[in-house]
Formats: structure tokens, C-alpha cells, sequence
């Protein structure tokens, strides 16, 4: 990462986006008023009663058969969504990924699509939730919908990425066979693609339960709706009974992912692999879910359609777009200085929360990892080791288990409402997240290098800095900036629980059918993700 | 009688910005030939091999296919005269052999038969006799990713068989082949062209194995035909000539 001599072009580069995020950071700090006016009156009770309750859930029946109820809800609604948004994603991303058009003629129409996929991921699922609900109502076909766009566009995009990377030697080949495009897309580009499309949707599915927890929010059933109801009348008790339902439910989705990513031809009876299990468990559950719902909610497609909906739908679109108002939000100069100062308080919040995440999963990589454990197995230095390692594997897990929208309505019982207990939410979860990845790169590194230093001689700190650092840390700045992409984009999350930011000032417009001023919020939201991203990408490139 | 021309090539140039792949080259060959295309690597035998099959259109010049233009063919007319196989890579692994085997018959198969045909196979015995020519029977349902690179190479011949072109082309067939097996090879695909009187002009890194299989031989060179003559008259300095480097210092 360093060299002496005369400095390249890189090493320019490179020190210029040093100094950049150096000063960002030292900036972002400034949006925390740093005093004792932080903390909350009672925020001292309520952490030790939080506590206890962490230690002591409620687990009386009727609380347990409640939470049973809710995990089969958020289950539903996660295995909807994620089929609705297969669908899509598979439509869209053949489109955009080119491989049906062989002339020029429908450039504008990838391109349009690829577009089109890029709008749906970069709304929040919990905001295409609000919105859906605000023009919708309160119907379960909103959450359905508000999942299965984002879901859509981020594996829209990923399915075309892996049409486009299918080989092309057998697709020239069958060309001068003479086969159609459409041939050739069933004869080359979908054998290829499947298998890592249905591997990645199972990968997703972890994600989309919690997306799902977090959507029951805006009151829809679940359990994300149960934890905000317990947290609501201050029983922590009940609500940590709900979380606890919820860390079981994603642990168990999780090894059972790696199960199948890890050994996929593993048979677990005769002609029955971990693989078609999956496959057929995941079909068979998703058309259990849509009966249910179906059953339970009285879902039918229409009902988004009738006259009354219809109505509220235009005057919410209408409101959106300013009609009737006197001076929309968009045109007036003022709504506009505050949305700036809104959006750069957000992307300040973005920038501390990453840091914090960051920095303690860059600290607790090592010794949450096998590799640690593996070097000093023998003693008691051995035995602290290995229960520091399974110490932090069980932190990592509760902390990312929990969204960050769970995280900071805690963290504004104890801190006053504002950008900290936002940055604080954002930032543990985030770091359970790092702290699994950054400890993966550590043990799947090159063993190769680490023996020759050793050989020769280096200590252990030697290494570490010799071997170990150079080894992983770009990688672990990678996935930090890759996080940070997804910080920004629930940074607005966050804020609707009173934790500062744009999204605190969209949900007081939202209470308050301020519908123009959510049009000026969502620009500003669009616009601060474009950024990050573009700048994320630009730092990634001269890792 | 007078022999067919199956291939004409009129003043042929390709180039790739600055790099003249092929130069105003002429080239006729008839029907039934076996063709041996030689000449160190870069000098314009793929170029030139790709835009036989069609794959790339020419810069400049007319190339005539059984006295038609090439680009007056439709998809489904060129698959029927000129067909190619190169290095392995051509397969889809992830799809079953009989389904690889099978899609030679893309071009005259409409698409309800194709997709109906990969849930349960159409002309399955095409595919078997195929195979069977190619020495592979066993390997119908295998997974193609499954196969060796030899078997692989059988079965992009398997296929090839299955399309029947008029003109076969190969371009390196045998390059990641060990020499036995490139031996076998090469006489399989000389064997099933022979038997179906098509034509065969094939690019080859063996010296020996175009004087042992082909009839005629085709020296290139900087992207032009410096070599033409019956194998029989090949001589060791017509080879020294060919392969020489021109600028040893580089």
C-alpha cells in the first residue's frame, strides 16, 4: 500500500482521497452537540431496565403464542414479497442485461430498464412502504409491494449482471447453428444463470425476513410491529421476547444459507439434497404464504383497484406532485435551505455511524475469527481465545439480528431524540455485519505468505503487520464503503423513530399530509445516495 | 467433370484498427476437399477460418458460398452450408450431452420444439447415433461439465454430425489435447466428413497430423496465403520459410 521513491499517479490519488475522508469525517462529528444535554432524564433507568429484560423475557404463553403468530406473519410477508420480486427481478433483468436484443434498435429500452431497476433499489423498502401505504391504506398488499420493488431492483440487477457473464464461446457457437436469441436463451444463458439466480434468492431471503420485521412498522402485522407496540407501553419485557423470536428465525435462515451455500449436493436422505430441499421447502412455503394471506388478510388484487382507493391514490399522487398547494414545497426557497440542512445532517450521521461500525469490527476481526482461536489452541491463553471467539460470533449475530430501526427506537429511550441514538442504531448493526465479514476475509486468507513470514523468523505483531494487515485491509475497506452505500440509504430509516435527519422531517410530513414537502425529501434522498455511491466507488478504485 | 466450387474468397481484407488480419487474399476450394490451413500464431488462420463461418463480415472483397453470397444466406441457410467446432469451450457444461448434441438442430427447430425438447428430448436417436460415431453412446444423459476435454471435443463433433453443414470448419480443434488423442481426434472429424462428401478446411498447430489427414495445405503468414500445394509436395524448406521469424530481435 506504500511505496518509497517518487510518488505515481496512484499514490497521489490515493493520498487525496485519504485527506477527503479525513476531513468528512472530522466534519461529520460536528452534527452532534457534544454535552451532557445528550442523554435522556430516565435514560439511565430504562438501560438497566432494558437490561434485565434482555436477561429476563417475558415467556408466559400467551406472549410466546403471540410471537409464534408474528413470526408466521413476517415469514408471509418476506416469502411474498421475495416471490413477487423474483418475478420482477427475472422480467427486468433479461431486459436490461441485453442478451434477447441482438441489434440496436432497443438500446433505449435496456437502458431505460437498467434505469428503472437502479429507482427501485435506491428507495428504502420501509419508505416504498409509507408511500404505498399513504396512497394504498393500510393493506397487506402495500408491505407485499413496498418489499418486493427494492428487492426487484437489487436482484434485477444482479441476475443481469450474471446473463451478461455467462461464457461467450458456446453462445457464438450456437449462433452459427443458427439459433435464435431466444434459443440461445434457453440453450446457453439460462442453464448458466439458474443455479447462481436461486442460490442468490436464497441468500437474499435472510435479508428480506428482516426487511419484513422492520415493514410491520408503518402497522402492518408482524413482528417488527409487536416489538414497536411492547417498546410503546414500556414493556421491555414482551419486546424482548419478540426480538429473541426474531434472532432464532434469522439464525436459523443463516445456517441453513450456509449449509446450502457450503455442501448444496449434501444429501440429507436418499435422493433428497440440501439443495432441492431448499428449493422445493422455499416453493412449497411461498405458496403456503400467499394462501394465508389470501385467507387471513382477504387479499385480492382488486381490491388496490376499486373506486375509493383509486381515489385516495390520485390524491395522494397529486399531493406528491404539488397540485392544490400554494406554494409546494419543491418551489419554495425556504423548504429547500431546510432540506439541505436535513440532507447534510444525514450524510453526517452516515459518516459517524460508518466510522463506529468500521473501527470496532476492524478491532474485533481478528479475535471473532477461527484463525485467532486456531494459533493459540493450547493453555489458558487457548481457552480465553476460544471463548472470546464465540463471545464475539454471538455478539455479531445479536447485533446485526436486529434492525437498525428496532436498535434506534431503543436508543432514543436512553439518548434525547436527534442524530445520535441515530448513528448509534445504524452503527451497531452495521458492525455486527462488518465484524461477520471482516472476520470471514480473515480466515479465508492466503495461508501461504503468513507461513513464509513465520519461518523467517516474524513475531507475532510482525506478522500482523507484515502478513495479516496488508492481506485483508483492502478488502475490509471495501465492504466498510460498500456498508457505508447502505447506511446513507436507511439513514432516513432511522429518523422516523425521532433519530434525527431527513427522515424524522419525512415523517412529520407524512403525519402532517404535507405530501409536497415528502416529493423535496425524496429528491434530497435520491440525490445523497447518488453521491455516495459515486464517491464510494471512486475511493474503491484506488484501494 | 468440373468440380464445384464450394468456396470462393475474392480480394478478402479484415482488419482490426491498425493490424491487417488478412490482406486481399483469393482462395477457392471445391467441393469434397481437406483442407489444412498452417502458419505460425497471429498470422490470420482464425481470422480468416471466422469469416468462412460467418461469424465476422470482411472489410472489403465478396466471398461466395456454393455461388452465393454469403451475406444474401439467411441464419437458417448459412447453419445449413457451413458449420464450425473449435476448442472445447463451445459446450454449455451446465446442460445435459444429449441436449449439446442436440442443439445442431437449432437452426431448422422452431422454438416451442426446442424448450419442449429440453424437458423431453425430440429426434433422440439422432442424438444417440451421433454419439455413437463419436464413440460416446454412454455419455447421453451426462452433465457435459462432468466430461473430460476429449469427450467434450466428441461431443462438440456429435454435434456438428447433428447439424450437417456442407462446409466443416475447425479452428484448433485439438490444441488442448494431448497427442494421441489429438491424432483420434482429427481422423474422426476427417472420417465423418469424408462419409458425408462435405468439405473440411481445418487450422492445425501439427505439422504431421495435416500431412498425415488432409489433402491439401495452406501456408499463412501476416495475414496473407504464402503456401498452396497438394501435402504430398510439402516440402522441410517450404516449412522453414513459413515459420521463420522475420525479426528475431523482437
Amino acid at each position: 500500500m506504500f511505496s518509497n521513491g517518487p510518488l505515481t499517479q496512484q499514490d497521489k490519488t490515493r493520498a487525496l482521497n485519504m485527506s477527503l475522508s479525513l476531513l468528512l469525517i472530522l466534519w461529520g462529528f460536528s452534527s452532534v452537540q457534544w454535552n451532557s444535554n445528550l442523554i435522556h432524564a430516565g435514560g439511565a433507568h430504562t438501560a438497566d431496565q432494558l437490561i434485565k429484560a434482555l436477561l429476563h423475557p417475558a415467556l408466559n404463553k400467551e406472549i410466546l403464542t403471540r410471537a409464534f403468530k408474528a413470526v408466521g406473519i413476517t415469514l408471509s410477508y418476506a416469502l411474498t414479497g421475495m416471490s413477487l420480486s423474483l418475478l420482477f427481478a427475472f422480467i427486468l433483468g433479461l431486459i436490461a442485461s441485453g442478451v434477447l436484443f441482438e441489434n440496436n434498435r432497443f438500446k433505449l429500452l435496456v437502458k431505460g430498464t437498467r434505469h428503472l431497476l437502479l429507482f427501485m433499489r435506491s428507495i428504502h423498502e420501509l419508505v416504498w412502504a409509507w408511500l404505498f401505504v399513504a396512497a394504498f391504506g393500510l393493506h397487506p398488499l402495500s408491505a407485499i409491494l413496498a418489499l418486493a420493488i427494492p428487492y426487484g431492483g437489487t436482484l434485477g440487477r444482479i441476475f443481469s449482471n450474471m446473463l451478461q457473464d455467462v461464457p461467450k464461446a458456446p453462445t457464438n457457437a450456437l449462433s452459427l447453428v443458427g439459433a435464435s436469441p431466444l434459443q440461445k436463451l434457453f440453450y446457453v444463458y439460462l442453464p448458466y444463470a439458474i443455479p447462481n439466480m436461486v442460490s442468490y434468492a436464497m441468500y437474499r431471503f435472510e435479508c428480506a425476513v428482516r426487511a419484513s420485521t422492520v415493514m410491520s412498522f408503518v402497522g402492518l402485522g408482524g413482528l417488527g410491529y409487536e416489538i414497536q407496540l411492547s417498546l410503546n407501553d414500556l414493556e421491555y419485557t414482551e419486546a424482548f421476547t419478540y426480538l429473541y423470536a426474531l434472532i432464532l428465525l434469522i439464525l436459523c435462515i443463516e445456517l441453513w444459507s450456509n449449509k446450502l451455500r457450503l455442501s448444496p449436493s449434501l444429501k440429507l436422505h436418499k435422493h433428497w439434497s440440501i439443495q432441492r430441499i431448499s428449493i422445493f421447502g422455499a416453493a412449497l412455503a411461498t405458496a403456503l404464504a400467499w394462501l394465508y394471506i389470501h385467507i387471513t388478510e382477504g387479499v385480492h388484487l382488486t381490491d388496490l383497484f376499486n373506486e375509493k382507493n383509486l381515489k385516495y391514490t390520485f390524491k395522494f399522487l397529486s399531493g406528491l406532485l404539488g397540485v392544490g398547494d400554494q406554494t409546494p414545497a419543491f418551489l419554495s426557497w425556504q423548504a429547500w435551505h431546510k432540506a439541505l440542512v436535513l440532507s447534510l445532517e444525514t450524510l453526517q450521521m452516515s459518516i459517524l455511524a460508518i466510522l463506529f461500525a468500521g473501527l470496532l469490527a476492524l478491532f474485533f476481526a481478528l479475535p471473532g475469527s477461527k484463525y485467532k482461536m486456531n494459533q493459540n489452541s493450547q493453555g489458558r491463553r487457548g481457552k480465553l481465545n476460544f471463548l472470546l471467539y464465540y463471545l464475539l460470533r454471538g455478539v455479531f449475530i445479536f447485533s446485526r439480528a436486529i434492525p437498525e430501526l428496532v436498535w434506534a427506537m431503543m436508543f432514543v429511550f436512553l439518548f434525547k431524540p436527534g442524530p445520535l441514538p441515530g448513528i448509534l442504531a445504524l452503527g451497531v448493526h452495521n458492525f455486527g455485519i462488518l465484524g461477520k465479514l471482516c472476520a470471514e476475509v480473515v480466515e479465508n486468507m492466503d495461508q501461504a505468505p503468513l507461513e513464509a513470514l513465520k519461518t523467517s523468523g516474524a513475531s507475532a505483531p510482525q506478522t500482523l503487520f507484515y502478513g495479516i494487515l496488508p492481506l485483508t485491509l483492502p478488502k475490509f475497506i471495501t465492504y466498510i464503503l460498500y456498508r457505508w452505500e447502505v447506511i446513507i440509504r436507511t439513514s432516513i430509516i432511522v429518523g422516523f423513530v425521532g433519530a434525527g435527519g431527513l427522515g424524522q422531517a419525512f415523517k412529520l410530513s407524512m403525519s402532517w399530509f404535507k405530501y409536497s414537502e415528502i416529493t423535496l425529501y425524496l429528491i434530497c434522498y435520491l440525490v445523497l445516495i447518488g453521491g455516495v455511491d459515486k464517491f464510494s466507488n471512486m475511493l474503491r478504485k484506488n484501494i | 467433370m468440373i468440380p464445384t466450387r464450394t468456396i470462393q474468397l475474392d480480394n478478402i481484407s479484415k482488419s482490426y484498427g491498425d493490424t491487417h488480419a488478412l490482406t486481399s487474399t483469393n482462395l477457392i476450394i471445391h467441393k469434397g476437399e481437406r483442407v489444412a490451413l498452417i502458419g505460425p500464431s497471429g498470422a490470420g488462420k482464425s481470422t480468416l477460418l471466422s469469416i468462412l463461418s460467418g461469424a465476422i463480415q470482411s472489410d472489403t472483397g465478396l466471398y461466395s458460398l456454393n455461388n452465393e453470397n454469403i451475406l444474401s444466406l439467411s441464419t437458417k441457410q448459412r447453419a445449413e452450408s457451413v458449420g464450425i467446432i473449435r476448442q472445447q469451450f463451445d459446450l454449455v457444461g451446465p446442460l445435459k450431452v444429449v441436449h449439446n448434441v442436440l442443439s445442431g438442430h437449432l437452426g431448422r427447430w422452431g422454438l416451442i420444439k426446442s424448450l419442449l425438447s429440453l424437458i423431453h428430448p425430440f429426434a433422440l436417436n439422432d442424438a444417440r447415433e451421433a454419439l455413437a460415431r463419436v464413440g460416446i453412446e454412454n455419455k447421453l444423459f451426462e452433465l457435459t461439465s462432468n466430461l473430460s476435454g476429449g469427450e467434450q471435443q466428441r461431443v462438440a463433433l456429435a454435434r456438428l454430425f447433428v447439424q450437417h453443414p456442407k462446409v466443416v470448419l475447425a479452428d484448433e480443434p485439438v490444441a488442448s489435447l494431448d497427442p494421441a488423442r489429438a491424432d483420434q481426434i482429427i481422423k474422426l472429424l476427417v472420417e465423418l466428413t469424408h462419409e458425408g462428401e462435405q468439405t473440411l478446411v481445418a487450422s492445425l498447430h501439427s505439422i504431421e497430423l495435416a500431412k498425415k489427414y488432409f489433402s491439401r495445405i495452406i501456408g499463412i503468414k501476416d495475414g496473407a496465403i504464402c503456401l498452396d500445394k497438394p501435402s504430398v509436395q510439402l516440402s522441410e524448406k517450404d516449412l522453414q520459410l513459413l515459420y521463420r521469424l522475420e525479426h528475431p530481435h523482437v
